[in-house]
């Protein structure tokens, strides 16, 4: 039996997870997120990435012999509610996840859904907005705002839940340089745990300091990130490349 | 494309400064009573009193006009053949095999009156308020809450789908596609139908799953800022008592008859 340790965000063990149509997402997955730790998970297209996500997110419902996720174990339903409290996912596509008609109305989505006080709803999405840079435009419409500003508009959705474990997936996609370079000095200023999914190794580098390498819905590799992202023989099995910027270091 | 879907900012006009949800109750009620009107003479004023509105709204008139005549475009199909099918009392005339009835055209233009009014009274809620203003107004006056989030996500959704349907046909066009009447261009139509039938889908499980992860439980909930002036109520009793007054005319000769 192993227990579950406070110092833990996240403990997964023999995570196995199948499709209704029978295709296999992810097969035995282990690993352990201390509290605070940046963590980055790379694979292939279809590796199980966002898989592993939604479980996490308890959106998916995988069978394992332990499973804590902050503190809240996803397969009980009364602790999967409480899941948004302690777990925000940024999704790929912010279109997905802006749904509501202004800005500030969906940044208000989570605490409202909490039933948490008016005051405390306004003041929780203020707080977010200025984190995120975007103070002002609370009535603006979804449509009208540019890649970044969506992304940015999704990551203030889930601030505003206040989550201690926040999960990225391809937080860098359709996004511009200057806003994927905007977006990396976010995540610096972000506090807490987390997981970023992303093919953009580069920008795993600048965030993460251990990685997970998912290929096939298995954990191929889990170490710190500049050993596992320079090691070219590894990362050429499993359909990625070496980031440039450790190019040198894997030829030395 | 997605310009037809918006609405002009909302203005600082008398109806836009008022409380979305007397607005709306007020509306509603002017709209149910203009429905069930059966003289033309009292649907004209019910016609000329909504154009007041519009009026006291300042609807860009250019915006107005666009959306009524796109509204015109479908009724008017089912209202142009009144007058040479619909027979009765009153006067008719005869050419060759055309016959045009009084009772017809009477009917046609009392059913375009009305349709006029409702897409009026329609236009002046969209264009006196945001969307989602109206909405939870709607919401407040015990609208299902249900169909209050069906009208959100679908405004919402709406901008998305027609990128993606812009998108689609880019995609065919520079692949050589013109759209012609014939087989092959039928088929693609249904397959360009089929295709954003099932992103749709597929979107609709992504956008439910990001609800669930931020808390949903299936209950809508919303931050309202509204707030009941005197001048809310006394525009709702003026409206309000108008459709009233519209009613008893054109329902109390019938009463008394």
């Amino acid at each position: 039996m192993i227990a579950v340790s406070a110092d833990l965000a996240i403990q997964v063990r023999d995570l196995t997870f199948a499709y209704p149509d029978g295709a296999s997402a992810l097969v035995g997955v282990s690993f352990d997120v201390l509290a605070g730790e940046s963590v980055g998970l790379v694979g292939p297209n279809g590796a199980g990435k966002t898989s592993l996500f939604l479980c996490l997110a308890g959106v998916l419902k995988p069978r394992t012999t332990l499973f804590q996720v902050g503190g809240l174990d996803p397969r009980d339903p009364a602790q999967r509610r409480r899941l948004p409290t302690q777990v925000g996912i940024v999704f790929q596509n912010s279109d997905d996840q802006i749904f509501s008609a202004t800005v500030f109305d969906d940044v208000a989505f989570g605490p409202l859904n909490l039933e948490l006080p008016a005051d405390e709803v306004r003041k929780r999405v203020a707080e977010a907005l200025e984190r995120v840079g975007l103070t002002g435009m609370e009535q603006r419409v979804p449509f009208h705002l540019s890649g970044g500003e969506k992304r940015r508009v999704a990551l203030a959705g889930v601030l505003a839940m206040r989550p201690s474990i926040l999960l990225l997936d391809e937080p860098s996609m359709y996004l511009d340089p200057r806003g994927r370079r905007e977006l990396i000095q976010l995540l610096h200023t972000l506090g807490g745990t987390r997981m970023i999914a992303s093919h953009d190794l580069e920008l795993i580098l600048q965030t993460c300091d251990r990685v997970l390498l998912l290929d096939r819905g298995q954990l191929m590799a889990d170490g710190p990130a500049r050993t596992v992202l320079a090691d070219a023989t590894l990362m050429e099995a499993h359909g990625l490349e070496v980031p440039y910027s450790l190019r040198g270091n894997s030829i030395a | 494309m997605t310009l037809a879907f918006t609405v002009p900012p909302p203005n600082s006009s008398f109806l836009g400064r008022l409380d979305p949800r007397w607005k709306l109750a007020a509306l509603v009620c002017f709209a149910a009573v203009a429905a069930t009107l059966h003289t033309l003479r009292v649907a004209a004023v019910a016609l000329a009193a909504a154009l007041l509105l519009a009026l006291l709204a300042r609807l860009p008139p250019r915006w107005f006009l666009q959306r009524l005549g796109t509204a015109a475009l479908f009724f008017l199909l089912f209202v142009l053949p009144l007058p040479w099918l619909l027979d009765g009392n009153g006067p008719s005339w005869t050419w060759g095999p055309l016959h045009l009835s009084g009772r017809g055209i009477e009917s046609a233009l009392l059913l375009t009156a009305k349709a006029i009014t409702l897409v009026t009274l329609f236009l002046i809620a969209q264009a006196t308020a945001p969307l989602e203003a109206t909405l939870k107004a709607a919401h407040a006056l015990r609208i299902p809450a249900l169909l209050v989030q069906l009208g959100l996500l679908s405004y919402r959704y709406v901008f998305v789908f027609s990128e993606e349907l812009r998108r689609l046909r880019i995609a065919l066009r520079v692949r050589g596609y013109r759209n012609r009447a014939r087989w092959h261009s039928y088929r693609t139509a249904g397959h360009l139908a089929g295709t954003l039938l099932v992103r749709g889908c597929e979107r609709a499980e992504r956008v439910a799953q990001a609800m669930r992860c931020r808390g949903f439980d299936g209950q809508f909930r919303a931050l309202n800022t509204f707030a009941t002036h005197p001048v809310d109520v006394v525009a709702f009793v003026l409206i309000t008592a108008s459709a009233a007054a519209l009613a008893v005319w054109d329902w109390l000769p019938r009463l008394l008859g």
